[in-house]
């Protein structure tokens, strides 16, 4: 029996390349083969998707991505700008979503902690069991978790042992180059961290040219016991690329991860972070600062899931749009039945700086718990002209002073990085932004 | 030094006239004290003045040292030597007091073809001025009016005259809210800057400021207008009758409601 199928749109439709060829190594080789049948399966998302309604995925939808492979891509080129001081011999440097040894240097990590490529470490139980084990993309029909899961063929993948401080923070910079074609990268990260541990990690991401390309990277982080990580994501991809990612937090009791997404580049920036919270008394953050301007977009669809008691969790998403660029945030905070105790903070400030920026905000609370203290907030605002009037009446022009607000306005995001060269080049992508005078120097 | 004539403003893209033609002439080491009841036009007055944008001149001029400024942005006027104490001190977190100031300080100082102050000596020069208003060095590091007191803030204003050191100052009810001592010390503050070469026109609801400051002349101001000028002698008036004797005068003088 036949059973006509009306065709469908997926992804697929927009790429070109054997998603039938799967890893050696066998952990892979299944997320792989699962991979490449959710992309076929699952519908590519139209503005009719509740989860995709104010995203316009015309970047991906009107354009062909190929493999690198056969993107005919520039070679990398010296990228020693963007090494960080503090991780100089603690960095893993990924080309366009694969691995480069020779700019990777891990001399400054404790021996027991394994830093390598998820293929090398490929047979291991380790990656057996926790590659692909949190994703859990199925649900949503994340056709770009499954692109990822499809396509990826090596990855970082970071492992730290019990009662081991990772005192170097650990450098996971992603490079993109020019290329003749357009390529979509899968960049896959995989962090375990066992019981009171401690670590750092600089997720960065980074466009060497303006061309144009599809970025779906993939974040797996399973935290044992009173394990803690600090996780800093810095997005500087190519003003034409697009930046589809899904970073993963599953946490047990006691753990703490705080991550810091800094969203700055990319045409088309979705981000869908997911915090799970698998036993009680945890802690966590889940702040993002989001500077736009042109035609960008950045849409951040969060869920932080408290399925146990006692948990701590904060987002503050704050957003400064410019020009026409335009912001999306859903910030979902889940609460179970039984997770009494938890003490969750939310708010998403947007400072509009322009009449043809938008932004669309959407707190999604869903507590089915009778003992919490969820608070959550959203605020669109433009600078007032009474904070503009009174810099000017000290004599800086309006530009400055508008300027000076804009900046004011994302320090409190800012403050909060670990590493300090990240603090620093952070402040400096925020001059930048506001395009401020080199000459002044804003921090007392 | 500040010459108004027959001022007449308004909010922008409003009808309604908020000051309808003010008349004031100011020397170079005068203070002046207006009073007057709420919404007659007393920091209207003092924002046009500096140049607020929510404000229209209609009609009338200002002219500082012979240059008419009122096409001028408010951070132009800055630079000519304006200064404007703000009723309501804007909270900026994230900037200190420092770096704004240090940005004033040298942007007035560029544009008026002086030198500028490097960041140590500009650190000496803030410090050095610090004692006028009794503020601590912590002020300095911390963020422009965030988490102040009232009176903190009203101090921080006076400190920020203190340092940028203009020509004309107006100070809109920089009194208001404060107890006893703080008053004192504000005052003080005033009075340490007041000098031959500079202005000082003081915006207040209370004669009780008039206590420690010593105005030259002291202005009512009613439904728009300055309706009567006197010496300081005319604080202690008012403060025993009130305003209502002078609301008769205000009809008369043709003003209808």
């Amino acid at each position: 029996m036949s059973v006509a199928v009306k065709e469908k749109e997926t992804i697929v439709n927009y790429l070109e390349g054997d998603f039938s060829a799967v890893s050696e190594v066998k952990a892979i080789a299944g997320l792989n083969q699962k991979g490449a049948r959710n992309m076929a399966e699952f519908p590519f998302p139209t503005k009719k998707d509740e989860d995709w309604r104010f995203t316009d995925l015309r970047s991906i939808s009107r354009n062909h991505f190929v493999p690198v492979a056969e993107a005919g891509a520039a070679s990398v080129g010296d990228i020693s700008q963007y090494y960080l001081s503090e991780a100089m011999k603690s960095r893993l440097v990924f080309v366009n979503g694969e691995f480069d040894a020779d700019l990777s240097a891990t001399e400054d990590l404790p021996n027991d902690v394994i830093i390598w490529t998820i293929a090398g470490q490929g047979d291991s139980d380790l990656v057996k069991k926790h590659l692909g084990a949190y994703t859990n993309y199925d649900e949503d029909q994340d056709v770009f978790a499954a692109l990822n899961d499809a396509h990826f063929k090596d990855g970082a993948f970071i492992y730290v042992p019990k009662e081991t401080k990772v005192e170097a923070p650990i450098h996971i910079l992603n490079v993109f180059t020019d290329a003749q074609k357009t390529f979509f990268a899968t960049p896959r990260l995989l962090f375990v961290g066992e019981r009171f541990s401690e670590t750092t990690i600089v997720e960065d991401h980074i466009g060497l040219a303006d061309n144009a390309y599809l970025n779906v990277p993939v974040a797996e982080f399973k935290l044992f016991e009173s394990a803690h990580v600090h996780h800093a994501r810095i997005q500087r991809d190519s003003k034409k690329a697009s930046h589809i990612s899904r970073p993963i937090a599953n946490l047990e009791q006691h753990a703490e991860y705080h991550s810091y997404t800094i969203c700055l580049g990319a045409k088309l920036f979705r981000n869908d972070p997911r915090v799970i919270q698998n036993a009680e008394e945890v802690d966590f953050t889940v702040d993002a600062l989001v500077l736009i301007d042109g035609d960008q977009i950045a849409d951040t669809h969060s869920i932080l899931d408290h399925r146990r008691a006692f948990a701590n969790s904060h987002q503050l998403h704050k957003v400064v749009v410019n020009d026409s660029a335009h912001s999306i945030f859903n910030g979902k905070i889940f609460v179970a039945k039984d997770a009494q105790k938890i003490d969750s903070f939310q708010e998403n400030r947007n400072l509009l700086l322009s009449v043809g920026g938008k932004v669309h905000t959407k707190p999604q609370l869903e507590i089915f718990a009778d003992d919490v203290l969820c608070s959550h907030g959203a605020t669109i605002g433009q600078l007032s002209d009474d904070e503009v009037f009174y810099l000017q009446s000290r004599g800086l022009t309006e530009q400055k002073s508008r300027e000076l607000l804009v900046y004011a306005f994302t320090l409190e995001s800012i403050a909060n990085m670990k590493v300090d060269s990240v603090h620093k080049l952070l402040l400096d992508e925020v001059i930048k932004y506001t395009n401020r005078d080199e000459k002044f120097v804003a921090v007392g | 030094m500040l010459e108004i004539k027959n001022l007449h403003a308004s909010v922008e893209g409003e009808d309604q006239e908020i000051l309808k033609g003010v008349n004031l002439s100011i020397q170079k080491g005068e203070i002046h004290a207006i009073m007057g009841p709420n919404g007659s036009g007393k920091s209207t007055l003092s924002k046009v003045v500096s140049g607020h944008p929510e404000y229209e001149v209609t009609e009338g001029e200002i002219l500082f040292n012979g240059e008419d400024i009122t096409k001028l942005d408010a951070d132009e006027r800055a630079h000519l030597g304006l200064f404007l104490a703000f009723q309501y001190p804007v909270e900026v977190p994230g900037i200190t007091n420092k770096t704004l100031l240090r940005e004033s300080f040298n942007t007035i100082a560029r544009k008026r073809g002086e030198e500028e102050l490097d960041p140590l000596e500009f650190e000496d020069y803030l410090r050095s001025r610090l004692d006028i208003i009794d503020m601590k060095d912590e002020f300095l590091e911390r963020s422009i009016n965030t988490g102040f007191s009232g009176g903190e803030k009203k101090k921080n204003e006076v400190f920020q005259m203190a340092v940028l050191n203009p020509k004309l100052a107006f100070m809109d009810e920089t009194d208001s809210g404060l107890d006893i001592d703080a008053m004192k010390m504000v005052s003080d503050g005033i009075n340490k800057i007041a000098g031959p070469e500079n202005a000082i026109v003081l915006i207040t609801h209370y004669q009780r400021l008039l206590n420690y400051i010593t105005p030259d002349f002291v202005h009512v101001m009613m439904n728009g207008r300055i309706v009567k000028s006197g010496d300081k002698s005319l604080a202690l008036d008012l403060e025993e009758q009130g305003y209502d004797w002078l609301e008769n005068k205000a009809v008369l003088n043709g003003e209808s409601q």
